[in-house]
C-alpha cells in the first residue's frame, strides 16, 4: 500500500520557487498496476521519486508499505529502497562496464549477497525473460529491448513489493515498447509486484488499470 | 551492506575505468616512496657497519689520549718576539709529565705513544688474494684479527707490558661473530683482559710462530729471538739514530683465553711472558742510550723539533671505577690536550644517530615532496572518477546504496591508489637500495690499498626495517585516506535525483 497525504514538495531554481507538487493525496493498492501521466513538468517523476524515498515532500507525509518515509535515516530509507522498491529507467542506467548479469545483480551487492548466488539469481531472471543467450554481454552489445529487459531483471532481482517505471518505453519502438509492457504486465499479475509507471505514451498506458494523470502538481 | 570484496572490486573496477590516470597517481606515490625507502635501507645498512666499528672502538673505554696542548708546531721562534707573546707556550709532553700523571689516584698507567707495524694477514695459509676473495679463513677470526689492535700484537711482536688483569664474562655474538662483554649474561665464557702498554724498539722481532695446522700462534726460542734481536741492532745502528726509537706506544688490549667459532688467537700463557719482556726491553734499553742534545731547531714554520724525550702524544690509562673525566680536566689543566674514549657504546651510536639523523631527514623532506605532490594526484583522479560516475553513484543510491557505502568507495580507490604505489615504490626501493649497496661495496673493495682492508669493508650495507616499513604502508594509506576524503564526501552528497536526471 503507498499512501500520500497532503503532499506537497517545493524547491528552488535560482531565485524562483518552483512547486512540483501541491497537496497531493492518492492512495495507490497492493498489486495494482497504474500509470501516471501528465504534460512534462506536471510532477509525475517527482512522485515516484517521492514513493522511492530519493525526495522528501516539503509538507505531508508519504507511507509505503506502512513505513513513514519522513521518517527513516539514510541507512533505513537506502535499506528500503534495495528491498522494496525495483526502478527502471528510460535511459535504462546501465552501467556499461558490467555484463547483463553483472548489472542485473547489482541491487543484490548493496543487499550483501554474496557473488555466487547472486550470479544465480541474475542467470535464472534474465533466462526467464529471454536472454540466457545474453549473459556476459555488455550493455553496448544489447538492443534496446534487450537492455530494457535486462533493467526489469535488475528491478525484480530483490523480489520488491513496487517497481517504479519512469517512461520505460521512452526509448524504444513501437513493438519493442509492447513486449516490454508486457513484461511488466506479466510480473504485475504472475508476482503480484506493484507497479507504478510514469508515461506518455497512451498505448503504453493502456497496460495499466488506472490511470492517474497529473497537472501542475496536482491530481487531475 | 556491501561485502568487503565487493568493495574492493567495485573500486578497482572504478580504477580500472581511468587507468592512465591511476597509473600516473600510482607511479607518483611510489617515486615518493622509492626515495625514501632507499634513503632509509641505505642509511639503516650503514648504521649496522658504524655500529660494528664503534665495537671495535669501544675497546679503550678508560683511555685518555694526551696530546701537546695547543699545537706546539705552530709555536715562533723566541726572536720572533711580540707575535709569541698572545699564545700560550706549552711544552711537549714528557717522562716529568707522565711521572707527575702517574702519582695521581686513579690512574693505572701513563705512557708515551707507540706505533704499531702495518698489519699483515700473510700467516694464514689462504690469504686472500683479492678484495672479493674472504674465503679460507673463519671471518670472524680474520676481522678480529685485524680490527683489534691489541691481538694485532702477536703478530706485530710489540714487547708488551702487563699493567692490569682482570677476568671478565664474554658472550659470543653469532651473529656478529664477536665476543662481547656481558656480565649479567646467563651463557658467557670466562676470559681474561689483560691491560698492557706496548713499547718497543724492536717491534719488528717475531715473537711467535703461526702453526698453520693447529691455526694458532705459538711462541718462539729465546734464540731464535735473541738472534733477530741482533740483526734489528745492527740495523738500527746503521740507520736510525737510537732517539727515536725509543719513543714507545701505549694500548690497552683484551687478550681473551678463547673464541669460540675460531681458533685460538692468543694463548693465556702468551700473557705471562709479558712479564719477562719488560726486563728484556729495559735491558735492551740499557744497551741504546738515547742521545742527548740540547740543540733546538725551528722549522719552516717556526716549528720546534721535539728534544729528546719530548713527546707530542701519550696515553693515560685509568683504573676500572676511576673518574676518568677529572683526570681528563686536570690534564688539561695541565696545558696539554686530552681526549678520552670513554663513552660508552650506547653514547657512540647515539651520537651516529643524531648525525645520521639529519640525512635522514634530508632524504625523508624530498620524499615527502614527491608524496606530497603524488597525494594531490592521488587526490585528482578520485576528484576525476567522482566528477565522471555521478550516473553510477545516482544509480547506486537507487539501487540501496547508503551514503556511508559510497563515501567508503571512493576512500578505498584513493587507499587503493595510495597502499598499490607504497607497495610498488617499497619494492623498487629495496631494488635500487640493493643495486646502490653493491655498487657501493664493489667500489669500496676495488680503492682499498691493501686486500686485507677489504675484510673490514662489510657484504653489503643494505638493511630493511619491518617496522619502519609497516609504518610507511599505514602511514600511505592514511594520507591517501586524507587526500580522497573530499571527492568522498562529494560523491556521498550526489543528489541522485539529479544525477539521474537526463535532459
Amino acid at each position: 500500500m503507498i499512501l500520500l497525504e497532503n503532499v506537497s514538495v517545493e524547491y528552488r531554481l535560482k531565485s524562483e520557487r518552483v512547486q512540483a507538487l501541491r497537496n497531493l493525496t492518492l492512495r495507490i493498492g497492493e498489486g495494482s498496476f497504474e500509470a501516471i501521466m501528465g504534460p512534462s513538468g506536471s510532477g509525475k517523476t517527482t512522485l515516484i521519486q517521492l514513493i522511492a524515498g530519493l525526495l522528501t515532500p516539503t509538507t505531508g507525509e508519504v507511507i509505503v508499505s506502512g513505513e513513514n518515509l519522513s521518517r527513516l535515516d539514510d541507512e533505513k530509507i537506502s535499506a528500503f529502497r534495495n528491498r522494496t522498491i525495483g526502478f527502471v529507467f528510460q535511459f535504462f542506467n546501465l552501467p556499461n562496464y558490467y555484463t547483463a548479469v553483472d548489472n542485473a545483480a547489482l541491487p543484490l551487492v548493496f543487499t550483501g549477497v554474496d557473488e555466487r548466488t547472486r550470479r544465480i539469481r541474475a542467470r535464472t531472471l534474465l533466462a526467464e525473460f529471454g536472454l540466457q543467450d545474453r549473459l556476459d554481454h555488455k550493455p553496448d552489445q544489447l538492443s534496446g529491448g534487450e537492455a530494457q529487459r535486462v533493467a526489469i531483471a535488475r528491478a525484480l532481482i530483490n523480489n520488491p513489493k513496487i517497481i517504479l517505471a519512469d517512461e520505460p518505453t521512452g526509448n524504444l519502438d513501437r513493438e519493442t515498447g509492447t513486449h516490454v509492457m508486457e513484461l511488466l504486465q506479466k510480473i504485475n499479475r504472475e508476482r503480484g509486484v506493484t507497479v507504478l509507471m510514469v508515461t506518455h505514451d497512451e498505448k503504453a498506458a493502456g497496460f495499466a488499470q488506472r490511470i492517474i494523470r497529473i497537472e501542475k502538481g496536482e491530481l487531475a | 551492506m556491501i561485502r568487503r570484496r565487493d568493495y574492493l572490486r567495485l573500486t578497482t573496477q572504478k580504477l580500472a575505468l581511468r587507468k592512465k590516470r591511476a597509473v600516473f597517481a600510482i607511479i607518483s606515490v611510489a617515486l615518493g616512496v622509492i626515495v625514501v625507502v632507499t634513503a632509509n635501507s641505505l642509511l639503516e645498512g650503514v648504521r649496522d657497519v658504524a655500529v660494528k666499528t664503534i665495537w671495535t672502538e669501544e675497546i679503550d673505554p678508560d683511555l685518555i689520549r694526551v696530546y701537546a696542548g695547543e699545537n706546539p708546531y705552530e709555536l715562533l721562534p723566541p726572536e720572533a718576539g711580540p707575535k709569541q707573546k698572545a699564545k700560550k707556550r706549552i711544552e711537549y709532553l714528557s717522562e716529568a709529565v707522565f711521572d707527575e700523571i702517574r702519582g695521581w689516584p686513579g690512574v693505572e698507567a701513563a705512557d708515551r705513544p707507540i706505533v704499531v707495524q702495518p698489519v699483515s694477514v700473510n700467516v694464514f695459509d689462504k690469504r686472500p688474494r683479492g678484495a672479493n676473495e674472504l674465503q679460507g679463513v673463519p671471518e670472524p677470526m680474520l676481522l678480529r684479527y685485524v680490527t683489534d689492535r691489541a691481538l694485532v700484537t702477536a703478530n706485530t711482536n710489540a714487547i708488551p707490558l702487563v699493567v692490569g688483569e682482570r677476568n671478565v664474562l664474554l658472550r659470543f655474538d653469532e651473529k656478529r661473530g664477536k665476543l662481547e662483554t656481558d656480565p649479567a649474561g646467563e651463557k658467557v665464557w670466562l676470559g681474561r683482559e689483560v691491560t698492557i702498554l706496548l713499547g718497543d724498539n724492536y717491534a719488528g722481532v717475531s715473537r711467535f710462530q703461526y702453526d698453520y695446522n693447529k691455526r694458532e700462534f705459538k711462541p718462539l726460542g729465546e734464540d731464535e729471538v735473541a738472534s733477530q734481536h741482533d740483526s734489528m741492532e745492527r740495523s738500527f745502528r746503521v740507520q736510525y739514530d737510537t732517539a727515536i726509537f725509543n719513543t714507545t706506544l701505549t694500548l690497552k688490549g683484551r687478550i681473551v683465553g678463547f673464541c669460540p667459532g675460531s681458533k685460538v688467537l692468543i694463548p693465556l700463557e702468551t700473557a705471562a711472558l709479558c712479564e719477562k719482556w719488560v726486563d728484556q726491553r729495559n735491558r735492551v734499553a740499557s744497551r741504546n742510550p738515547a742521545r742527548v742534545t740540547s740543540e733546538v731547531v725551528y722549522g719552516e714554520r717556526g716549528r720546534r723539533t721535539p728534544k729528546t724525550g719530548e713527546y707530542t702524544e701519550g696515553a693515560v690509562l685509568v683504573k676500572k671505577g676511576a673518574d676518568i673525566e677529572a683526570i681528563a680536566k686536570r690534564i688539561d689543566e695541565m696545558g696539554f690536550s686530552v681526549a678520552t674514549q670513554a663513552r660508552t657504546f650506547e653514547e657512540q651510536a647515539r651520537a651516529f644517530d643524531s648525525s645520521m639523523r639529519i640525512v635522514k631527514k634530508v632524504a625523508f623532506a624530498f620524499g615527502g615532496l614527491i608524496l606530497g605532490l603524488a597525494c594531490g594526484l592521488v587526490w585528482s583522479t578520485t576528484s576525476k572518477t567522482v566528477s565522471d560516475s555521478r550516473v553510477d553513484i545516482g544509480l547506486f543510491r537507487a539501487l540501496g546504496a547508503t551514503k556511508r557505502e559510497i563515501r567508503r568507495l571512493f576512500l578505498g580507490e584513493a587507499m587503493l591508489q595510495g597502499v598499490l604505489g607504497t607497495v610498488v615504490g617499497m619494492l623498487l626501493g629495496w631494488a635500487l637500495a640493493l643495486v646502490i649497496s653493491h655498487w657501493v661495496i664493489g667500489f669500496a673493495r676495488r680503492s682499498v690499498y691493501e686486500p686485507e682492508e677489504a675484510l673490514l669493508i662489510p657484504n653489503s650495507i643494505f638493511s630493511t626495517n619491518p617496522r619502519f616499513c609497516l609504518l610507511l604502508i599505514v602511514g600511505a594509506a592514511l594520507v591517501s585516506l586524507l587526500a580522497g576524503l573530499l571527492p568522498a564526501n562529494r560523491a556521498a552528497n550526489v543528489d541522485p535525483v539529479k544525477a539521474l536526471k537526463r535532459e
